[in-house]
């Protein structure tokens, strides 16, 4: 049983070592990756090249280890052993240099300060590489056909680089966490799709006269578009605030202004803080509603216009409606 | 210009239509104690300045000071010079303070040549020549022991022949270039007050202030501007203040922490450069590292600013804006 699971714990080594290698390597080409790790010890011209070519190497020692096998895979076996070898002697160097630095293995996720979780990392990772030497499979046979055992040890490894990766802190932070909606860039195209999808888009479609904003401008959570609209052959601007995050169905405001006035007409989607003009009307149950319109001739056979329609209690708030503009909904 | 700064005012007043007036109160004009223009004529006890409104006289008290790279006297001030004036609190006739070519260069420096530096201050912008004349290089060099390309400057000078002829620095250079900015930590509480420092810039880049209204306009550039806004030009960062992402036409209660003046500020253009920075001021009142906003020249004079010192400890304000 030991030889058994000395082997998969070898093998194993192969795809994980090639993974990690392209992970850093991504994490290097990324921007603002510079000021870290071994760009920290040449001048400030060189940090970027020096970077790509680091990134470069991973990629190569990454696609060998997958591929290679014999002696050109041995050969690659080597290099990598060296090259994690040799990153414990700079890591060390550099800390020396400077302690604020980070190591650089992943780009800008690994800011902290070297501590002994990466420079452990960093030897073990050397050590998983001596112990690919002398396997046959190339590390894409291993990973094409793995096994419980291979699994079993994947997830024990994996789990003790969790422990040793201080950039794991950061990537989560940086994935899961949110910051206040004032601060949280948005892109317009979003807002934009959110507005669409609100009852106060559909309520006040029949106003506007493009479907295209005029104006948009962001205010910390909110963001404003302003659309051209007529209403009884008046110019209006229609504007609505669509907030970032926040719960749905309070998420989008309106405002109808008439352009020549500037006086605000309507407003939709907030609740109204200003004083009702008269005492609030009890509305009638709908079958006496329905009477009272079939006695005043209301009985709605013809066609009907949106200020018609929205005549009744339930056009509330419609932009037609003369009853409705100084009632908010 | 009158054409954004109607938009401006019309998102003001759209923005105070769905989220309340207090979200976007009306900017206070800018106090009438601080003129600008250009020098007519200086002699020992006035000065003769050309500005939007006409020809202005201000008389010398024995405390007026003058500012020309440095303490001057008032026969120093050459005809043509941009002058911004801050009167006494008696009215529009006594200088208290003038300021003469007064220039400013930040940003980050692109190219160097002897003691001249190339400075690139964002959004666009021309870039800047900044000359570092023998007599002020040891105090500049104090501040921004690396004068090489990748890394910030931020200095006070005069214009001189279309450079920058840096007197002071107004900051500490950090160490690390531009591009080794650590970012800012993931913020969770958002605070619509927030402390930092208030800097200056010159709109109208020390040219024709008698002429151009972009010399007296009154407001601030803003380090945390709407990427999508101004036609998506605003090369900022994400600056080291928690400040609530804005457009144009917004508007900023400003305080000066050190004098206690306030005024309500309209933002009027991307400040790029002071997105960059995280630095502290060292003023008098609170102390918070990292930059507000850049107030034009006479805004920042208006809020008892001195554009010799470059910066002032600021309190600024945003409504909470849920209406």
């Amino acid at each position: 049983m030991f030889p058994e699971i000395l082997a998969a714990v070898r093998e194993v080594q192969l795809p994980l070592l090639a993974a990690l290698l392209l992970m850093g390597a991504v994490g290097k080409a990324a921007p603002r990756s510079e000021g870290t790790g071994v760009a920290v010890l040449v001048p400030q011209r060189w940090r970027r090249p020096v970077t790509l070519l680091t990134c470069l190497v991973e990629v190569v020692l990454a696609v060998a280890l997958l591929t290679l096998t014999g002696p050109l895979g041995e050969a690659a076996r080597v290099l990598t052993v060296l090259l994690f070898a040799v990153s414990v002697g700079v890591l060390l160097v550099v800390r020396r240099r400077d302690p604020e630095a980070g190591c650089g293995c992943f780009g800008g996720l690994s800011r902290e300060p070297i501590g002994w979780r990466t420079l452990t990392r960093a030897s073990l990772l050397a050590v998983a590489a001596v112990a690919t030497i002398g396997l046959t499979p190339s590390g894409w046979e291993v990973a094409a056909t793995p096994t419980l055992l291979h699994g079993a040890v994947l997830g024990v490894e994996l789990l003790l680089l969790a422990v040793l990766s201080p950039e794991l802190r950061e990537a989560l932070t940086r994935t899961l966490g949110r910051e206040p909606c004032a601060l949280r860039e948005d892109s317009p195209r979003r807002s934009l799709r959110r507005l669409r999808r609100s009852d106060v888009w559909r309520t006040n479609t029949k106003v506007m006269l493009s479907t295209e904003p005029e104006d948009t401008w962001r205010h910390g959570c909110w963001r404003f578009l302003r659309y051209d609209g007529m209403r009884h052959g008046r110019r209006v601007d229609v504007v609505y605030a669509v907030r970032v995050g926040g719960p749905r169905r309070t998420r989008v405001r309106a405002a109808l202004v008439e352009r020549e006035s500037g006086a605000v007409i309507a407003t939709f989607g907030a609740v109204t803080t200003l004083d009702l003009q008269g005492p609030p009307r009890r509305l009638p149950r709908p079958r006496q509603a329905a009477k009272r319109d079939e006695a005043e001739g209301r009985g709605g056979t013809g066609p009907v216009t949106p200020a018609k329609e929205s005549s009744g209690a339930a056009g509330r708030g419609q932009p037609g409606d003369p009853e409705a503009e100084r009632i908010q909904v | 210009m009158s054409v954004i700064m109607d938009r401006d005012r019309e998102r003001r007043r759209f923005t105070s239509a769905l989220l309340g007036s207090e979200a976007a109160p009306e900017p206070t004009p800018v106090h009438h104690r601080v003129v600008r223009g250009v020098v007519v004529d200086a002699t020992s006890y006035m000065l003769c300045l050309a500005t939007p409104n006409g020809e202005e006289r201000f008389l010398f008290e024995g405390s007026t000071t003058f500012w020309r790279g440095g303490e001057v006297r008032p026969a120093e001030l050459r005809p043509g010079d941009d002058a911004v004036v801050l009167c006494s609190h008696d009215g529009r006739l006594i200088a208290d303070r003038v300021w003469a070519q007064a220039a400013r260069a930040t940003g980050v420096i692109v190219d160097r040549e002897d003691d001249t530096l190339t400075i690139d201050p964002g959004h666009g912008r021309p870039r800047l020549t900044v000359v570092l004349p023998y007599r002020t290089s040891g105090r500049i060099s104090v501040r921004h022991p690396r004068l090489e390309p990748g890394y910030l400057f931020d200095a006070v000078g005069v214009w001189h022949g279309g450079a920058v002829w840096a007197a002071r620095p107004t900051t500490t250079q950090p160490p690390y270039p531009l591009d080794s900015t650590p970012r800012r930590p993931l913020t969770r509480d958002h605070s619509t007050t927030v402390e930092g420092i208030a800097t200056w810039y010159d709109p109208a880049w020390g040219r024709s202030a008698h002429l151009d209204p972009r010399a007296h306009a009154h407001g601030a550039a803003y380090p945390s501007l709407d990427r999508d806004d101004d036609e998506g030009r605003c090369d900022r960062r994400t600056p080291c203040l928690p400040l609530p992402l804005l457009s144009t036409g917004a508007t900023l209660r400003m305080r000066n922490d050190c004098t206690r003046d306030t005024a309500v500020v309209p933002v009027l253009d991307c400040a790029a450069a002071d997105s960059w920075f995280c630095d502290l001021c060292p003023s008098c009142g609170t102390h918070a590292a990292g930059r507000i906003a850049s107030l034009t020249m006479i805004s920042f004079v208006a809020l008892g600013g001195r554009l010799e010192a470059g910066c002032f400890n600021a309190t600024m304000t945003v409504a909470k804006q849920e209406g």
